[in-house]
């Protein structure tokens, strides 16, 4: 049992970084706030399943599909939407908040309000066994890629030039600015690498349970909780924050024996408990006052 | 010729509208108000004009604690709902009366405000918003658990159909549904102006002042002696307390409370994400700005749902119409918020004052002119 807690517990919190990690880039590079992040992530499901059955696609073209067209709609969302309110924190987040809902009804509007179960990424081999336990192979496929994607996003921030003028974003936009980084193409760049990561995390989790169109609340409350927890902004905090949440949800759920709805419930908690002891998160800047 | 002159009336009485003391246009606007249901209106514009005021109300709450005190909350449906639910409760389980469960809601929307207030007034701008948007998501799981033998929440608060089954304003059989509806009419705008009035009034006294300060510059608010944290909750929980009070009166409306009061809500249904947009489309931060905002946006998808059924026929095809409404609806207010970030409200009273001041300017070189 208490294998199935570390498998569970490893697998949950690798997907709870992809999707923190694309939140807090997004708000360290821009300061963007974006409440669609959880959209991008029903929508790269929803693609995901609409090439496998509608286009007859295999898995992996399908996989690219989807998230390149996640990524395309993110510049649209910036492009459209943030960019001529980017000055106003409050505004951009109605607006994104807007454009979730927006999705949510196109996506009942297309494909009904039914829920849709997708398929495993290996459908030849649903279980496999590990330290003899049977695990459903999604949660080892999952646990892989979302590793492997933050071994790579944190290689290509430290060391990549563009990774780089990201970093420099985030310490002091004027200087940056006044170095010559091309701030839009930047944040357009930043937010594109956001969403499909976003994407990717739903094609990697929707097969575990089912896709239905309001699916992107979850994963934008664990999205804050996770930023909240490890300091908005901070990589290495959203990483950190992720397994912990992750480890104290799966250990409820294992002890409460199934109580899902106490999953969201708990990680109010450890929130309000790390808000009171540490406000700005355990990684996070401290909010300075100007 | 004729567009100079329609020109110049238009300037001399839309600047002489900003020497008709703010009071009196309200008051006007009240008596207005009063007299719709003299229009004839059917009992589904009626409903939407209950709903549109009490979005108004909700709206101008949220307005008091955003827009003035400066703390971004983006869950203030919380409070809402906690009022819609404990109403709920009261008139189910104890069968009291509609005074007592709007009364005995109030409270528990205001221990609410204290208890979310106190760890999320620690933190600040982008966090608040964040804390305070997943608290009521979070808090909406709790009525599903279930815990055999120890306490059924899920039975109690009757899950995502919530609690159903409320007595109405006017209870009495004689009297037909539009009766009912001109009654709630009336009920609602009486409590929006009453709570409009003392919003506004909270707003301009010395505590509201406060408010703004803090909004403007906290450090300097606490360098003047001011104890900011407490001021903060203060205008927490005033908030807190009006979007109570208007969640039991939505509950009673809607004859019960489901999961949807404490969520984002949709078009028809008002929720935190609708406060929000209604009050950044009508002004933030200046109290009649969301009233304005909340009655254009409620009033919308009425007509939206009209045209789109009127599409649906000329193309012969069966539109789905709920999502159609929210869709169009959603991209309007976004479109507005995108274009005029200040508000409606706020655009046309700028303009107004920048008339005033051109035509200022014109009769002062006038009379130099004269002078000379």
């Amino acid at each position: 049992m208490l294998e199935d807690l570390l498998i569970n517990g490893a697998t949950t919190g690798a997907v709870y970084a992809l999707l923190a990690l694309g939140f807090t880039l997004i708000y360290g590079v821009a300061k963007i706030l974006n409440l669609s992040h959880g959209a991008f992530y029903m929508l790269g499901a929803y693609i995901f399943y609409a090439s496998l059955n509608f286009l007859q696609l295999e898995t992996f073209p399908a996989l690219i599909l989807a998230v390149i067209f996640v990524a395309f709609i993110g510049a649209i969302v910036y492009g459209l939407l943030i960019r001529p309110i980017i000055e106003s924190e409050l505004n951009v987040m109605v607006v994104t908040l807007g454009a979730a809902m927006v999705f949510q009804y196109m996506v009942i509007l297309l494909f009904g309000s039914t829920h849709k179960t997708i398929p495993y990424l290996i459908p030849q081999l649903p279980l496999v066994e590990i330290l003899g336990v049977s695990v459903r192979t999604q949660k080892i496929v999952a646990l892989a890629v979302s590793l492997s994607l933050i071994v790579v996003l944190w290689i290509f921030i430290s060391k990549s030039k563009i990774g780089g003028a990201m970093r420099a974003m985030a310490q002091d936009r004027e200087t940056a600015t006044l170095m010559g980084i091309n701030t839009e193409r930047l944040f357009v760049l930043t937010l594109v690498i956001s969403a499909s990561l976003a994407a990717i995390a739903g094609v990697l989790v929707t097969p575990l349970s089912v896709a239905s169109p309001d699916m992107w609340m979850f994963p934008l409350i664990i999205s804050f909780s996770v930023v909240i927890l490890g300091g908005l902004g901070s990589i290495k905090g959203s990483l950190v924050g992720a397994f912990i949440l992750a480890y104290a949800e799966e250990s409820v759920v294992f002890l409460a024996q199934g109580e899902e709805h106490l999953r969201g419930a708990f990680s109010l908690l450890i929130m309000v408990l790390v808000l009171l002891l540490r406000p700005s998160g355990l990684f996070g800047k401290r909010v300075e006052m100007e | 010729m004729v567009s100079s002159y329609l020109r110049r009336f238009y300037i001399s009485f839309a600047t002489s509208i900003l020497d008709v003391p703010p009071r009196l246009l309200a008051f006007l606007l009240f008596l207005l108000l009063l007299c719709v249901p003299l229009m004839k209106l059917s009992g589904y514009l009626l409903t939407v004009l209950v709903l549109a005021n009490i979005n108004a109300l909700f709206a101008t709450s949220w307005d008091l604690l955003v827009g003035r005190s400066g703390q971004i909350s983006l869950g203030h449906a919380l409070f809402f709902g906690i009022g819609a639910y404990s109403t709920a409760l009261f008139s189910h389980y104890f069968g009291l009366p509609i005074w007592a469960t709007l009364l005995l809601s109030v409270p528990f929307g205001v221990l609410a405000a204290l208890l979310v207030g106190f760890p999320c007034l620690r933190v600040k701008g982008p966090y608040l918003a964040l804390v305070t948007l997943a608290f009521p998501l979070i808090f909406v799981r709790l009525f599903f658990v279930d815990i055999p033998g120890v306490i059924n929440i899920k039975a109690i608060m009757g899950a995502e159909f919530g609690i159903s089954g409320l007595p109405s304003f006017l209870p009495v059989p004689p009297y037909s549904p539009y009766q009912r509806g001109i009654a709630e009419y009336y009920v609602s705008l009486l409590l929006l102006g009453v709570c409009a009035v003392a919003l506004y009034k909270i707003a301009r006294s010395k505590t509201g002042i406060i408010f703004v300060s803090i909004l403007d510059d906290e450090l300097a608010s606490k360098a003047s002696g001011i104890n900011t944290t407490r001021y903060k909750l203060t205008a927490f929980t005033i908030s807190a307390f009006f979007a109570s009070l208007v969640g039991g009166f939505y509950a009673h409306f809607m004859r019960g409370a489901s999961t949807s009061t404490l969520l984002f809500g949709s078009p028809t249904a008002p929720g935190s994400f609708m406060v929000v947009i209604m009050t950044i489309f009508g002004g933030i931060g200046t109290i009649y700005g969301p009233i304005v905002g909340a009655y254009i946006l409620t009033l919308l998808p009425a007509f939206l749902r009209e045209i789109i059924v009127l599409v649906g026929e000329l193309a012969n095809l069966r539109l789905p119409i709920e999502e159609w409404t929210a869709i169009i609806y959603i991209i309007i207010a976004v479109i507005f918020i995108v274009a005029w970030s200040r508000g409606i409200a706020t655009s046309i009273v700028e303009k107004l004052n920048e008339l005033a001041e051109i035509e200022e300017l014109r009769k002062d070189k006038k009379k130099g002119k004269k002078r000379r």
